[in-house]
């Protein structure tokens, strides 16, 4: 198994997901998801609502579990890990981006990006560096000392995904990261993350109701029922 | 991750709610400045007693006249002449007004014998100037608190070589003057009015209390051990006529009125603190809640459990170490003005006319006696042992060892911690599955 995972930047087997209510009723989120994504790849994962997207991608991101089935992520499985090992791994090699953006309002721009290096040993000066030039790039050099409720949500989603990006990780995991946006906005934070995957060696998954936004996407992953109906190779 | 940056998150949480934070601190700072206080002033009043008891001496017995009659000479020499007696020291005191620039004290003259005075004050030396002789001239040696009135913040107000007019028997007495042959060094003032008292020789105090008779004699026993012996001697001779108290009886009055207070003062305490703890998790538990998101967020992006517990329990060490620096502080200045309100009573003051007066009320309604008048006549001493000799108020600096200070701090840190503790795990606890779905 090692030498084939190893390949793929995320590897999904048979990850299932039972919400058991009562003794009684079970709600089945996800049924057997299998699926393989090549490192660099931008992917979107499309279907109606409730039909487990969400429940996937947080399984994708560690801070679910699945029921049954396997997530690998760089090879490496997850579903042994303990919460600490978890928090360590998602720190290293996982990056979210919220559709509330989820910044933590009392701290600025910067502080915000700088957040996942605290847990790292880096100076405090390579810290500030690294931040900065993150949120240069991203076009938000002159917002950086500026707090969530200053900025607007196009701009507090790029911090976001400056947080998201600033460990390197291997895997950026977008649920429906335009949905509080309005087109314009949306428009530039998607080729936001496309640019990221073309220059970087970054997967992403990012989850949208938007069809027109998918079409950004090397691939397309069809949600329903909580079951994988299709996929779709773009590029 | 850094303890530096852990502290940093913890700080910016407390100071983003600085209004609850100050309240929560303020909670702590009550429950420790109660602790300071109670515990500083009863140590200052328990150091008074002791230096007092110290500078008698333990084999000191005051034999106190009851009634108008007094001891006479014949009474200082049949004492002196008991067994295992050393010394007998005759006192005559009275109240009276000490009048010095615009300065006007309440003060208890005191008479007694150059010998006596040096008995007192335990045959230390003197903080300013020189003892008197014994003679009939009105030479004055007056009490530390005489010379550094709490009224005058403890500025000297009377200095060696200088005349004040002492004013006798209240309103309308005979005024003299007298000159101040020395200062006393601070003794106390709880048992016996020393720093609070004027110093003249015997005679010239028959002279200016138109008395020959003593209303107090200080009886030295010649060993601890023949202390109680003598004392139930002297009781035997005088009867009703007479107090007899040793020092040993005072010191044992002193302590249990002591653990009285110390006990209600520990009860006071005890609760504010516990209020405060709970208020601590309350705040905190509230803290938690409303961060639920965030402690979500910083677990998806790695922060570990241990990370999010040690935020909050930073929190709570900041709110007990804010609020244990601030209780002392606000305890000792607490315990100061108590102690200056207690030893302000009668003492001393600018204003002119009933000082003397109110004097009176502290004393105990044994007839005549202004001094000491020891306590309870059988060797039961009552509360009266410290009221009564207060003619000037109880003069006493509340006591501030550092053990105090340490322990208030400590207890604050560990009400705080264990109040956190809770809250904190709670945080660490959170899924960030579950702390992301709530909106
Ligand atoms: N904690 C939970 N307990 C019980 N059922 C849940 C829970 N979370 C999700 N579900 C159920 O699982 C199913 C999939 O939910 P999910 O949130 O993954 O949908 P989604 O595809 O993200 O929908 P949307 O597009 O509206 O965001 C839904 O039927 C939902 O009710
Ligand atoms: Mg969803």
């Amino acid at each position: 198994m090692p030498k084939e995972t190893s390949k793929y930047s995320v590897i999904a087997t048979g990850v299932s997901k039972v919400y058991k209510m009562s003794e009684s009723l079970e709600v089945d989120a996800l049924t057997a998801v299998s699926f393989k994504l090549k490192q660099g790849e931008f992917v979107a994962i499309v279907g109606p609502s409730g039909s487990g997207k969400s429940t996937l991608m947080n399984i994708l991101g560690t801070i679910d579990k699945p029921t049954s089935g396997e997530v690998y992520i760089d090879g490496i499985p997850t579903s042994k890990m303990n919460g600490n090992e978890l928090a360590e791994f998602r720190n290293k090699k996982l990056g979210f981006v919220f559709q509330s953006y989820n910044l933590i309002t009392g701290l600025d721009a910067e502080k915000n990006v700088e957040l996942p290096l605290m847990t790292a040993s880096l100076s405090d000066s390579d810290r500030r560096d690294k931040a900065q030039k993150l949120l240069v790039r991203l076009g938000l050099g002159e917002r950086l000392k500026m707090r969530p409720t200053q900025l607007s949500g196009g701009e507090q989603q790029r911090v976001a995904i400056a947080r998201a990006l600033v460990n390197n990780p291997a895997l950026i995991l977008a649920d429906e990261p335009t949905g509080n946006l309005d087109t314009h906005s949306g428009d530039e934070v998607i080729k936001l993350l496309k640019s990221i995957c073309r220059d970087g060696h970054v997967t992403i998954v990012m989850v949208t109701h938007n069809l027109d936004i998918a079409k950004y996407c090397d691939r397309i992953i069809h949600i329903k029922d909580g079951k994988l109906e299709k996929q779709e190779v773009l590029a | 991750m850094d303890l530096k940056d852990i502290f940093w998150l913890s700080y910016r949480d407390l100071n983003e709610k600085k209004v609850r934070t100050a309240l929560t601190i303020i909670m702590v700072i009550i429950g420790v400045a109660a602790i300071v206080a109670l515990t500083s002033f009863t140590a200052g009043i328990n150091n008074s007693i002791t230096t007092q008891l110290e500078s008698l001496g333990p084999t000191a017995i005051i034999v106190g006249s009851i009634g108008t009659a007094g001891f006479t000479p014949a009474s200082v020499s049949a004492v002196s002449s008991l067994p295992n007696v050393t010394s007998v020291t005759p006192l005559l005191t009275g109240s009276a007004v000490l009048y010095a620039g615009n300065q006007n004290t309440s003060v208890t003259v005191v008479g007694t014998t150059a010998q006596g005075l040096q008995q007192l004050i335990g045959n230390v030396s003197l903080y300013q100037g020189s003892a008197y002789q014994d003679t009939i001239a009105p030479d004055a040696v007056v009490g530390h608190s005489v010379a550094f009135p709490t009224s005058a913040d403890g500025k000297q107000t009377i200095t060696v070589g200088q005349s004040a007019t002492l004013r006798l028997g209240g309103r309308g007495g005979t005024t003299v003057t007298v000159p101040i042959l020395g200062i006393l060094p601070a003794i106390g003032g709880l048992l016996i009015p020393i720093d609070t008292g004027v110093f003249v020789p015997l005679q010239a105090a028959e002279v200016l209390l138109h008395r020959l008779s003593f209303n107090e004699m200080l009886v030295l026993a010649s060993s601890t051990g023949s202390v109680n012996a003598t004392a139930s001697l002297i009781t035997t001779i005088y009867g009703s006529s007479a107090r007899v108290t040793t020092t040993s009886q005072l010191a044992s009055t002193a302590s249990s009125i002591i653990g009285s207070i110390t006990l209600l003062f520990g009860v006071i305490a005890g609760i504010s603190l516990l209020v405060a703890a709970i208020g601590i998790m309350n705040v905190m538990l509230m803290a938690v809640m409303e961060r639920t998101r965030e402690i979500g967020i910083m677990k998806a992006i790695g922060f570990k459990s241990s990370h999010v517990l040690l935020i909050f329990m930073l929190q709570a060490l900041i709110i007990g170490v804010a609020g244990g620096v601030a209780g002392i502080v606000v305890g000792a200045t607490t315990s100061y003005s108590l102690a200056a309100v207690f030893s302000g009573a009668g003492s001393t003051s600018t204003t002119t006319g009933a000082s003397a007066s109110t004097s009176g009320s502290f004393r105990s309604g044994g007839g005549s006696s202004g001094g000491f008048s020891g306590a309870g006549a059988a060797g039961a001493p009552s509360g009266a042992a410290i009221s009564a000799n207060t003619s000037s108020g109880i003069s006493f600096k509340p006591a501030f060892p550092l053990t105090t200070i340490v322990a208030a701090l400590l207890i604050a840190v560990f009400v705080s911690l264990a109040a956190g503790i809770y809250p904190a795990w709670r945080a660490s606890q959170m899924q960030p599955i579950d702390a992301l779905r709530q909106l």
